[in-house]
Formats: C-alpha cells, sequence, structure tokens
C-alpha cells in the first residue's frame, strides 16, 4: 500500500493504474460489512436493487410486500451501539397504503439513469409507474399484459427515453416516458420474458432473455432481433482466434453471394457500431463456414432453426453486460452461468463453478470492471466468480434464505444483496486499522478466565 | 507439532463421545489449555468442532455445542471463525431449515434446540456490537422465525428493577412514617403520660379503700397444719384472693375506669410504641443520633408501660379475667376483638344453619319421595327401580290369599270368629296351622294358555289376479315358504343370504311336489335351479383352486423364509464384529456382547430398540450358528438359491 503510494509519487504509477490496484485490493478484502446496517422496512423478500448512477449514494429497493424504499448508503441516519453501527434507514418508503402503491410484488426498481430525481418500478400488479422521488407520486403508468418481471433503461441512452419491460407476455415492451406510450412491441420470445438488459456499449441495442431460454439481441431502430445466442455456438478463449477467423471470413464472403444483398447491408450498421471493428459476425469453429455463414447473413426471424436456438435449458433468470459491453453474462433455470462474447454472439465455454441457483425467480448479477468479477446470488450465499476463468473468488454468506439480487457499487466498492429474508445486507472492504481505534468502548479481545 | 496437533481433536472427540448432559470438565479445562496457547490449535479445534457438528446425532452436535460456548465466550479468533459459518452452525443447532431437521434422539435434539437459542441470545448480547452475523441471525430466528428466546438477561434485569423498586417504595413509606413520628412523639408520650397518671390515680384510691378495710384473719393459718402441700397451695390462694380488692358497690365506679385505662393503655399505647419501635429500627435516616434518642425514649415507655400493666394485673386482678384473656391474646392487634366476637356468634349459628340445612334436604327428599311415587302411580318411569321390580314380577290372579302375601307365620285354626264350641266336643283354641302348611294350601295352579298367534297370509300372487290368502305357519303347499312380500305379491329380498339358498334349495323339492299344479313355474325354477348348480360346483373348484394356491403359496414362502433366515444368520456372522471371535468360541463372544449391550453408547442411544435382524442374529449366534460348517453349509444353500430365485436377494 505505502510502496504504491510512493510508486505514484514519483511517477511510476499511473495514477488509473493506481487507482485500479487499491480497489482491486479493496474488492478482495470484502466482507459483511458490521459498520454499515441497512434497516429494510420491507416485509416481503426483495427482489431488486440499485444504487442511482448518478451520485452512487442513494440504494433503491424493491420487495415482494409491493413495497419500494430508498436508502442514502453514504450518510447513516443514526448510530447504533455507542456509535459503532450506522444505521441507514429507508428515507423515502413506498408501500400498500400509498394510494398510487403497487397491488402486488414488486419485482424491479430502477433509477432514471440521468438523476435521482425519477424512479421506475415494476410490478406483478401488470403495472409499471415512474415516480417523482421527491414528491413520491406517481407522475406516469404503463398498464402491461401481464405480471412484469423486469424493467430496464439505457445508462448511455441519449436519444431516447425508453422502458424496457419484460412481462408474462411474449412481447417486449418499449415505454416511452416522452410521450407515455408503448413505442415498440418487440416480439419473437415464445414465453415470458425474465430478463431486460441494455446493451452498455450501444444505445440502441438490448438484450432480453426469456422462459423460452432464449437471449435475443434486438436493434430498436429496426422491426425483429437481430441475433439469437446459441448455446452450441460455442469458442474457446475470450476472442476467437484471429487467423482462423479471417480465413473464415474469407470464406464465407464468397459463399455468402447466393444471399440476398439486401440483407447483407442491413447488418452492416449494427457491425459497424461494435468496438471490436473488424466486420463480419462470427461462425462457430470446426463448422462448415457456409452454412454458418448464411445462417449469420440471414435475418434470423426468417430461418426458423436459428430463431429456435437457446442459450440455456429452461429458462434465462439473469443478464448482465459487462460495463464494456463486450460481454454477456446469463444465468440459467439450468443452474449454468454462461458468458458470451456480445461481439461473435458465442458461448465461451466459461466454467462457473456454480452449485445451483435458484430456478423459479429473476435474479439480478453485478459484475466489477476490475479485478473482472460477476457477482451471482447461489441460493443463499452470493457467490463472486473470475469472469475469465469461472473460479469462486469469494463467498458471501449471511442471508437466512435464497438471495434474490445483488448490486455492485463500482464506487465505493460495496455490495449490496438483497434476500427472501427481507435483509439486505451490505458488504464493504474491511476498514483500515486507524479507524478502529478511535474510541471503541466495547474491546471485543480474547477472555480467558483459566 | 504434530502431535500436538492431533491433541485437541483428540480432546474435542473424547468429550463429545460420551452419553452425559455435560460435557467432562477435566477435558474441557484440557481443551482450553491447549487451545489457549496456540491459534493453529484453535483453528483445528473449531474445525473440528464445526464437522463434529454435522455429525448425524444429537447428543453428538449437544456436546459440541457446549464446547463452542466455552470457547465462543473466551476466543476472539474462535470468534471470528465461527460467526463465518453462523447460519450453517446454526442450521445444524437450531435446525430451522425444514430439508435439514434435527437427528435422533428428538428428546436431546429438542435439548439442543433451546440450548443454541439460549447461546445464541447470549452471544448477541455480548458480541452482538462486533459481529454482524451473531445480530442478523438474532433478527432471523426472533423476527422472521418467531423463535422464542428464553429472553433471560433481559429477565433478570426486570426482575433486578422490580425488587430495586420495591424496595425504594418501603425505604420512602418508612421514612414518612419516621417523619410523622418524630412530630407526634410528644403527643404520644403525653397521652401516655397521662393514662398512666389515671391508672396511678385509680390504684390508689383502690389501696386506700384496702387499707381502710380490716385484714384480720391473716395471721390465722399459721398455726394449723396441713396435711398435704396440695390443701396448703389450695389455701394460699384462697388467702391471696382474699388479700385482692374485690369489686363492691363501692368501688365499682373506680374498678370501670380502671378497667377502661387498661385496655386504652394496652390497646393502643402499647400497639403504638411497638410500632414506632419497630419503624425506628428499620428506617435508614442520615441522622442517626436523633433517631436513636427516639428510640431509648420509645423503649423507656415501653417499659414504664410494661410495668404500669403489671401493677394492674397485680393489684387490680379483680379486671374481668374474661376481658384480660382477650386482651393477652390480641396484644399487639387492636381490631382482633370485634371478629373474634363475631366469630363465636357464628360459630353456634352455623350448626343450626346445618340443621336447617339438613331438614331442608329431608323434606325436600320427602318431597321428591312424593313426586316420584306420583310418577309412578300415573306412568312408570323406565329407569326407577320399581318399575324394573315390576318388570320383573310374576303376573298372579287376584284371590284371597294376596291378602296374606308374604307373611310367615302360623295361623291359628280355631279362631275364626265362629262359636265352634259344643258341637264337635272339645275345642282346641290354641290349635295352630303351621306356615308350611298354609303355603302349601296356598300353592296356586297355573293354567296354560296359548297364546294368540296371528297366522301371516302366504300372498304370492295368483294366476287370476290377487294374492293367495292361505294362512300357513311355515310353507305354504302351493306357493313355498312364507316370505315377507309387498302389495303385488314380489317377495321382499331378504338380507341373510343363508335363508336365501335355503329357500333357493327347497323350492325345488317344493316344486317337485306341486309340480302337477304348477307347470309353468316348473320349467323356469328348473333352469334356476340347474343354473345354481352349476354355480355351485364352480363354485367349489374354485374354492379347491384356491385352496390349493395357498398351499403352493405357503410352501414357496416357507422356502424363501428358510432361505432368508440363511442369508441373515450368514450375514450376521459375517458382519458382526463378533464373527472374528465365532471360531474361537462361543462364550468370548457372548461376554463381549453381553458387556456391549449393558454399555450405554452413542449408538444405542440412537437406536430406540433392538431391530428384528439384530435378535435374528444374536439368536442365530446363540443356537445354531456357532459351528462354522453351517456356515458353509448355508453358503452353498445361498447358491443355489440364488440360482433359482434371482429376485430375492
Amino acid at each position: 500500500m505505502w510502496k504504491q503510494i510512493g510508486g505514484r509519487e514519483a511517477g511510476q504509477i499511473r495514477p488509473n493504474s493506481f487507482s485500479n490496484r487499491v480497489k482491486s485490493n479493496r474488492v478482495s478484502s470484502l466482507q459483511l460489512s458490521n459498520y454499515k446496517d441497512i434497516v429494510s422496512p420491507h416485509r416481503g423478500s426483495i427482489n431488486s436493487l440499485q444504487v442511482d448512477l448518478t451520485e452512487g449514494r442513494y440504494l433503491l429497493s424493491g420487495a415482494s410486500d409491493a413495497s419500494v424504499a430508498v436508502y442514502d448508503v453514504q450518510r447513516a441516519t443514526d448510530y447504533d451501539g455507542s456509535g459503532l453501527i450506522a444505521t441507514h434507514k429507508s428515507i423515502v418508503v413506498v408501500d400498500k397504503q400509498h394510494e398510487q402503491g403497487h397491488k402486488y410484488a414488486v419485482s424491479s426498481a430502477i433509477w432514471y439513469p440521468i438523476d435521482t430525481g425519477l424512479f421506475i418500478t415494476g410490478s406483478y400488479d401488470h403495472y409499471v409507474k415512474v415516480w417523482d422521488t421527491n414528491s413520491t407520486q406517481v407522475v406516469m403508468n404503463f398498464k402491461m399484459p401481464g405480471k412484469v418481471y423486469r424493467t430496464a433503461m439505457s445508462s448511455l441512452a441519449t436519444s431516447h427515453m425508453l422502458i424496457a419491460a419484460g412481462t408474462e407476455d411474449v412481447q417486449v415492451r418499449l415505454c416511452d416516458i416522452a410521450s407515455g406510450a408503448f413505442a415498440h412491441t418487440l416480439s419473437g420470445h415464445r414465453d415470458g420474458i425474465m430478463t431486460v438488459e441494455w446493451s452498455t456499449s450501444n444505445e440502441w441495442v438490448l438484450v432480453t432473455g426469456g422462459c423460452d431460454g432464449a437471449i435475443r439481441f434486438w436493434d430498436i431502430r429496426r422491426a425483429g432481433c437481430f441475433r439469437v445466442l446459441d448455446q452450441s455456438q460455442s469458442q474457446l478463449g475470450r476472442r476467437p482466434p484471429l487467423l482462423e477467423r479471417s480465413a473464415l471470413n474469407k470464406v464465407s464472403t464468397s459463399k455468402s453471394s447466393s444471399v440476398g444483398q439486401n440483407l447483407y447491408a442491413k447488418s452492416r450498421p449494427l457491425q459497424r457500431k461494435s468496438t471490436n471493428g473488424n466486420g463480419i459476425k462470427q461462425s462457430p469453429i470446426g463448422r462448415t463456414p457456409t452454412k454458418a455463414s448464411v445462417r449469420q447473413r440471414l435475418h434470423p426471424g426468417m430461418l426458423s432453426g436459428q430463431d429456435r436456438a437457446t442459450a440455456h435449458y429452461g429458462a434465462v433468470t439473469g443478464l448482465k453486460v459487462t460495463d464494456d459491453g463486450m460481454y454477456l453474462l446469463s444465468a440459467g433455470s439450468d443452474s449454468r452461468i454462461r458468458l458470451w462474447d456480445v461481439q461473435s454472439g458465442c458461448n465461451t465455454l466459461v466454467n462457473f463453478e456454480t452449485v445451483r441457483l435458484q430456478t423459479s425467480k429473476a435474479i439480478q448479477l453485478a459484475t466489477s470492471q476490475d479485478p473482472a468479477l460477476v457477482f451471482v446470488p447461489c441460493m443463499t450465499a452470493v457467490k463472486a466468480f473470475d469472469v475469465w476463468s469461472g473460479k469462486t473468488r469469494m463467498a458471501f454468506r449471511g442471508h437466512y434464505e435464497y438471495v434474490n439480487c445483488c448490486w455492485f457499487s463500482s464506487q465505493d466498492q460495496e455490495l449490496y444483496t438483497g434476500g427472501s429474508d427481507r435483509k439486505i445486507h451490505a458488504w464493504s472492504p474491511s476498514r483500515l486499522i486507524s479507524d478502529e481505534l478511535d474510541g471503541e468502548p466495547m474491546k471485543d479481545q480474547d477472555n480467558w478466565s483459566d | 507439532m504434530e502431535e500436538e496437533q492431533g491433541k485437541v481433536r483428540a480432546l474435542i472427540e473424547m468429550a463429545t463421545n460420551s452419553t452425559e448432559r455435560e460435557v467432562d470438565p477435566r477435558l474441557l479445562k484440557a481443551i482450553k489449555s491447549v487451545v489457549r496457547y496456540s491459534d493453529s490449535e484453535l483453528r483445528l479445534a473449531a474445525q473440528t468442532l464445526m464437522d463434529l457438528m454435522k455429525r448425524d446425532h444429537s447428543q453428538v452436535r449437544y456436546l459440541t455445542l457446549l464446547i463452542i460456548d466455552e470457547l465462543f465466550m473466551r476466543s476472539k479468533i474462535f470468534r471470528t471463525l465461527v460467526v463465518e459459518n453462523l447460519d450453517q452452525l446454526l442450521s445444524l443447532s437450531v435446525g430451522f431449515r425444514r430439508n435439514l431437521p434435527l437427528p435422533g434422539p428428538p428428546a436431546i435434539a429438542t435439548i439442543l434446540r433451546s440450548k443454541a437459542i439460549e447461546f445464541l441470545e447470549k452471544w448477541n448480547t455480548s458480541f452482538g456490537v462486533h459481529y454482524r452475523q451473531i445480530r442478523l441471525g438474532f433478527d432471523y430466528l426472533k423476527n422472521t422465525l418467531r423463535f422464542q428466546f428464553p429472553n433471560l438477561q433481559a429477565n433478570a434485569a426486570r426482575i433486578q428493577q422490580e425488587r430495586r423498586e420495591r424496595e425504594i417504595k418501603t425505604k420512602e413509606i418508612l421514612r414518612n412514617k419516621f417523619e410523622t413520628l418524630g412530630q407526634n412523639l410528644s403527643t404520644i408520650k403525653e397521652e401516655i403520660q397521662s393514662t398512666i397518671d389515671e391508672i396511678g390515680e385509680c390504684l390508689d384510691i383502690i389501696r386506700a379503700k384496702e387499707e381502710n378495710m380490716a385484714l384480720a384473719p391473716l395471721d390465722d393459718d399459721d398455726f394449723e397444719e396441713f396435711r398435704s402441700s396440695e390443701l396448703r397451695q389450695i389455701r394460699l390462694d384462697s388467702l391471696k384472693e382474699g388479700e385482692k380488692v374485690h369489686e363492691n358497690n363501692d368501688n365499682t365506679v373506680v374498678f370501670d375506669a380502671l378497667r377502661e385505662l387498661y385496655k386504652l393503655l394496652m390497646t393502643k399505647h402499647m400497639g403504638s410504641v411497638q410500632e414506632s419501635i419497630s419503624v425506628l429500627i428499620r428506617v435508614e435516616v442520615p441522622d442517626n443520633r436523633l433517631r436513636d434518642s427516639m428510640l431509648k425514649e420509645l423503649i423507656d415507655i415501653r417499659n414504664r408501660l410494661l410495668s404500669v400493666k403489671k401493677k394492674c394485673e397485680e393489684s387490680g386482678c379483680a379486671l374481668a379475667t374474661n376481658v384480660k384473656e382477650e386482651e393477652e391474646e390480641d396484644f399487639w392487634e387492636e381490631g382482633k376483638i370485634g371478629p373474634a366476637e363475631k366469630g363465636s356468634s357464628s360459630i353456634p349459628s352455623k350448626p343450626k344453619q346445618k340443621l336447617q340445612n339438613l331438614a331442608v334436604a329431608s323434606t325436600s327428599g320427602e318431597i321428591k319421595n312424593e313426586q316420584s311415587d306420583n310418577n309412578e302411580l300415573g306412568k312408570t318411569d323406565s329407569n326407577s327401580p320399581r318399575s324394573k321390580l315390576l318388570s320383573e314380577a310374576p303376573v298372579v290372579e287376584w284371590g284371597s290369599f294376596l291378602g296374606n302375601w308374604g307373611l310367615d307365620r302360623d295361623f291359628m285354626a280355631n279362631q275364626r270368629g265362629l262359636e265352634l264350641d259344643n258341637h264337635w266336643g272339645r275345642v282346641d283354641y290354641d290349635a295352630v296351622i303351621p306356615a308350611e302348611k298354609i303355603a302349601e294350601l296356598n300353592l296356586q295352579a297355573t293354567f296354560y294358555k296359548e297364546e294368540p298367534v296371528e297366522i301371516q297370509p302366504c300372498r304370492a300372487p295368483l294366476r287370476k289376479g290377487g294374492l293367495c290368502l292361505r294362512r300357513d305357519l311355515k310353507v305354504c303347499p302351493f306357493h313355498g315358504p312364507i316370505i315377507p312380500r309387498d302389495e303385488e305379491g314380489n317377495p321382499i329380498n331378504q338380507k341373510n343370504p343363508s335363508s336365501d339358498e335355503n329357500s333357493i334349495q327347497k323350492n325345488p323339492l317344493i316344486d317337485n311336489e306341486t309340480s302337477l299344479d304348477l307347470g309353468s313355474d316348473l320349467s323356469e325354477q328348473l333352469a334356476k335351479q340347474a343354473i345354481q348348480n352349476v354355480r355351485d360346483r364352480e363354485k367349489e373348484e374354485g374354492r379347491k383352486r384356491k385352496i390349493d394356491k395357498q398351499s403352493l403359496n405357503r410352501a414357496k414362502l416357507a422356502k424363501v423364509r428358510e432361505h432368508n433366515e440363511a442369508v441373515l444368520r450368514d450375514a450376521a456372522l459375517a458382519s458382526t464384529s463378533r464373527s472374528e471371535a465365532v471360531e474361537e468360541g462361543i462364550d468370548v463372544t457372548n461376554g463381549k456382547k453381553s458387556s456391549t449391550r449393558n454399555k450405554k453408547t452413542l449408538a444405542s442411544m440412537l437406536r430406540n430398540k433392538v431391530t428384528t435382524k439384530d435378535r435374528l442374529a444374536q439368536r442365530l449366534l446363540n443356537s445354531r450358528a456357532r459351528d462354522a460348517t453351517t456356515r458353509q453349509l448355508t453358503m452353498g444353500e445361498e447358491e443355489t438359491y440364488r440360482e433359482n430365485f434371482p429376485n430375492q436377494w
């Protein structure tokens, strides 16, 4: 630690890498925080947690007793145990007593990505509501055709204000806050949609996972989905091998003449947007390139073979795009976590050492950038896996019933988890020793009598 | 180091391998002393204990939990180690997860659970501030699962608090009393003094009168000799009595006043003085001098009062004794005389009441009897003994003998109001007919009377319409046995199949007899009979077959049983620890066996009774299996059976 500070002073270590080192150090020492007590007012299981994206200060939680609460995670409302324990009570609570409150379980509660003046809740009572945080009044109301499982807003959208809502219904609906109407109805899934997630690299790309086991990519500017992830399409390693790919590309371009040129053109803008910069989508290794490339060129909605591809056996219960937008993590009711290369749409075959995942409910995953970890609620514990190797790095045990959601606050390097035992736990890096020493009234020490 | 590390594990395992309710204190001490000086030992201990908690036996878990608690309360490192897996520890000790219930034996499992909850509460109060996990576990069990915590600490604190409050209250009361006493002491003193003075004056008056009276016969006694000390005593007493002043017309007023004053003194002043003394003794005041001086004064007063009392009793013994007795009885309490009197008055009233009650009861009983009599006269009550007897009693026709019913005495033969004298010679007026003779004479002849029986008509439908009106007792010659029929003459099916069969069987006979008359019925009946016969035969055959099958089955089962027995015997020989000893001699194994049976082990706690297999094995071992040849034989047998019955074992 001191060495690193010295290196930073001397200019040997770049500011970015210095902060990264400190952060990763802190992340690796995450543990159940004894000093941060979030008092949950909920009387049902916590289904959704999110810290706001602007200040990183307000935690929003939605629970199955139809209540939503906001906590200030940086300033405690109260101190307990002679100043040792900071309790964070909710500063805003909306529950069933509220005249505009939800009737049934709140499945999803998210912040408006631009500021903390609004938040959006989706509930099993078929409504998506947009709330004004300060007045706790509903400013907008969207009636959905079925139970709402998950709502999402794009964190980098500058040109639209769309709430993507996954419901019992087979269609994904995009609710426009600006107009108060459904902007799009995306159809393609064959069963209810458990999770929706916006791409973190492209404001128009939406990823949805359904109970039919499919993960679909949508470009909201065009009709239909442009990609269905297939678990059998796989690549080894983080990136597809370069040489082989270029070779394949050649073949595929030569063979793809039979396919309509307009389709090829259609897929163009997408490829241009992709961060990697190389133009053509990947075809799986070890397959006949012609078939694969043809399939890629076709509009996926046309070809039923690809359209029926599944990413998981059973439902897709959780989705999370990494912060750089290049990879997608998905959790399924088959107790698997899969890491997908967004660029190629391939399963990277990373074996995550999950034991079991909750199957009946949508779970909320969280990722940290550096070190690249994914936090997965595995039954009563939350496990942190290395994204690239799938090895278990940490296991966070503290909940007494199933954990439903977690959120990693990269600003404070804190993890928040919510479970069916109605508790919200904060997991923070262990404190520095100097913090502990100031006036601790009751020392925790050995007490041998004999 | 290796040996050292093994040590704590061995100690813990030894400590937990017991059936006692407590961990052996020596072992516990040893564990603590080992663990105290070595962190690695402590870690090892934590791990061992967690492993032991997973053991499928509540007794082991219970003892382990006790050790965990001991170490938990002492070592910080141990706490941090345990707290990491607190949810696991709780689920293993409290058993709150439905898929992970506590193992047997159930009695100890309940103890384990209550103990675990108690420990969790203790840990929470002492270390909850430092360990979030403990708080969470406590909170979860308490608020989510609604476990009932013993709340020991809180209860103790509450009781302490209550006691303190009560003490403070009593102190306050005492202080108040002390203050009022300080204010009132002078007036009390004055009152007492005046009373004492009055008593003194009264006594003086009496004495003065006494002196005035002549006391002549004082010395007369001395010269007289008394033979017995008793008489002497009586004499002395009477003399003393004589000395005393007796109440008479002159001094009645004085005596009355004296009595009043005495009563006042004893009830009021004495009581108040005693009370204030006790208050002074108990009260705690910052200024002790005042209290002490007051106490001294009061004690003086009391002594004076006592002396006055004595004087009163000595001199004015004429005070009515009953009064005195009462006063003596109720020395400290004033208000008891009233109640006592009340009691005395109430006591005699009680028997009266009782009597009345009795009277009421008896009269009511009479009334009841009357009522019941009335009832019986009106209509017989089925439950009453009278009606029961009535139902049993024989019905006898009326006769003059009923007048002498039940009389067992002799009759005078010649005293019936007839003058028989002189007609037939001498009459013996004392002639007697003995009772037996009378009974003999009164013997009643009974006549058989046929009971009228209504013979049911046959009511079988007739061809020309209508029903057969023949009345036969059992069998109608045309229509067979008489059976209950409905309006149209169709037989109502009887429940009893046997009677049905009988009727069916009888029918043909009757039909045969009446075949000439009823030809059309005959064919029908014959067909029926034929079917019946065939069915009967079939049934018979079926039964035979069944019996055959059963016997076959039985044989098969017997075979299987035999085979099973053989296998069990074999298994018993092979699996039990005694199998090696079998060859050496059965006595040794028996000895071993009995010792293991008697010793209480963890396994024996789990096994609430000896299983069939055990018993079988035991019996086989004792009886037949002692020779190893049997084993070989059964082995051979088993193989053949395996070939024959591949599905059985």
